[in-house]
């Protein structure tokens, strides 16, 4: 690993546990809301700089934040690690697979919904254990993930544009697509 | 201005065009899915009769919702207060870090669930519970 890359990771590492951080003290109107802004910069970091950096940055993030809650280990931890980990890959097969069919809104659905997916099933297998239960939840959660991926892929769209516009001269393949 | 207003205007339709049909397409599947999936499980699932209270996965208590009563529960954030009160039940009091479960208030149909506690207090109907024993086994 090249020494800009480590400084690159770190940086967006971070900003997402900064965002992540930010976003637990906003006060939300039903409990298990979470508008997932850390995924912002998984996206920017995924599209920009690749896979493997997305997954270093996404990692660090839940391990990091994790840690400042004093939730590391517990059920949260497990919940939120899962997520994150999953709607990574998935968003980065996504990425892979079909280059120019989503663009960076598609990809942060995708995100979202592999997130709710992997936390729902997650929660049901270790600590719920009950269909009925997954039932009711899920469809408002998968809402709700549908709205803030949106948001979450906009807000990306629009950084990735300010980033790439900055210094166009250093992604020069990503200018040519 | 006029420039700055033109050049803004410019950024924004740039946005606009890199959603993809596939972004358009998928944002409106699910949209439609999550939406259709909230009235489909509020219909399918019978209003509740009866409370059951799970303790680490294993059902522990089942009180009718129509007697009202509180019932104390002992778990790894000390007790936990469950009151079942004209049809409704809820979590009254919680020593848990975040409260979740105190904060989702009274529920008639569905569930409540406490994962720090590892308490969930299921209201449904009787029949409904032993859907779940199998993989209870496995598990636990």
């Amino acid at each position: 690993m090249q020494s800009r890359d480590r400084y690159r990771i770190a940086l967006l590492s971070a900003y997402a546990i900064a965002l992540h951080g930010f976003e637990s003290l906003l006060p939300t109107p039903i409990p298990w809301l979470r508008l997932g802004l850390a995924n912002i910069i998984t996206l920017v970091a995924l599209l920009l700089y690749g896979f493997r950096t997305a997954m270093m940055v996404t990692l660090i993030r839940i391990i990091i934040a994790s840690i400042f809650r004093g939730t590391f280990l517990g059920p949260a931890f497990i919940l939120s690690f899962g997520g994150g980990v999953s709607s990574t890959i998935a968003m980065g097969l996504a990425y892979k697979i079909s280059r120019n069919l989503f663009g960076p809104v598609g990809l942060s659905l995708i995100g979202a919904v592999s997130h709710n997916i992997a936390q729902l099933a997650l929660a049901y297998v270790l600590f719920i254990q009950r269909i009925e239960a997954v039932l009711i939840i899920s469809p408002v959660i998968l809402l709700i993930g549908t709205l803030s991926g949106v948001t979450n892929g906009l807000v990306s769209d629009f950084l990735i544009r300010n980033i790439l516009k900055k210094n166009g001269d250093k992604f020069q393949d990503l200018a040519r697509e | 201005m006029r420039r700055r207003v033109l050049k803004e205007d410019l950024r924004l339709k740039k946005i606009i065009k890199n959603i993809t049909l596939a972004d358009w397409t998928l944002f409106l599947v699910l949209l439609v899915v999550s939406v259709a999936g909230i009235f489909i499980t509020k219909e399918a699932l019978p209003r509740g009769t009866d409370v059951t209270i799970e303790i680490n996965g294993e059902p522990a208590y089942t009180f009718p919702l129509n007697v009202d009563r509180t019932i104390p529960v002992s778990g790894p954030y000390g007790d936990t207060l469950i009151e079942i009160k004209s049809g409704r039940a809820r979590i009254r009091e919680a020593h848990c870090p975040n409260r979740v479960c105190v904060k989702q208030g009274w529920v008639s149909k569905g569930v409540i669930i406490c994962l720090p506690n590892k308490i969930l207090v299921f209201v449904g109907s009787g029949g409904g519970d032993k859907s779940g024993k199998e993989i209870d086994a496995v598990t636990g």
